[in-house]
């Protein structure tokens, strides 16, 4: 699974540290999340989607390979 | 850090520190002083108290952890239950054809590994999910 997170916060002009604190999890883990060695759970994912304004499937798509 | 997470990982510590002292004051009286008996097996059963003090603690910090935190905490906790597993087979086959040194392989001196185990995991995990 692919996704455009840091391309989000780019958007948006957040650091890491920023989105972390906005949906309660720690930097380290939007780190793990941003480059693919974790895949979050749907909560989390909504919640990433709620405060970057946009829908799941935006910030996170399946590969070929999923 | 939120407040909730930095109280529990707090108590963690503050009980993991004094189950580890009450550990080390037991050992150290029941290896030094002459008690009797009942009293040395009384004394055993101390640091358990403040064992299960802080596994309670320990399982409440791992709730207020993020799902990055306890994938990385469960992971520690299998490589370190894994490892000790191995030891402990190893050990118990190597005892039906050698005879083991009770001073160097008795449990006292085996404890202090399986928490080596878990820092190793915690280690791997780490690396796996943060890249630290």
């Amino acid at each position: 699974m692919k996704n455009s997170i840091k391309v989000e916060r780019a958007k948006k002009n957040w650091t890491q540290e920023d989105l972390a604190g906005k949906i309660g999890i720690s930097r380290q883990s939007i780190n793990s999340i941003e480059t693919g060695r974790f895949i979050p759970s749907t909560v989390l994912a909504l919640k990433m989607a709620k405060v970057f304004g946009t829908d799941v499937e935006t910030i996170f798509q399946l590969e070929k390979t999923d | 850090m939120e407040p909730i997470k930095k109280q529990a990982d707090r108590k963690t510590l503050i009980y993991s520190v004094l189950w580890a002292f009450v550990y080390m004051g037991c050992l150290f009286v029941l290896k030094k002083a002459e008690l009797s008996k009942s009293a040395g097996i009384l004394l055993s059963f101390v640091p358990t108290v403040f064992f299960v003090l802080f596994i309670y603690h320990y399982i409440r910090s791992i709730s207020t952890m993020d799902e990055v935190e306890r994938r990385i905490q469960l992971e520690a906790t299998v490589w370190g239950f894994s490892l000790g597993l191995l030891l402990l087979m190893t050990l118990g086959l190597l005892d039906l054809v050698v005879v083991l040194k009770k001073e160097d392989w008795s449990f006292i001196n085996l404890i202090p590994m399986f928490f080596l185990f878990y820092v190793i995991g915690i280690f791997i995990s780490r690396r796996k999910y943060n890249g630290a």
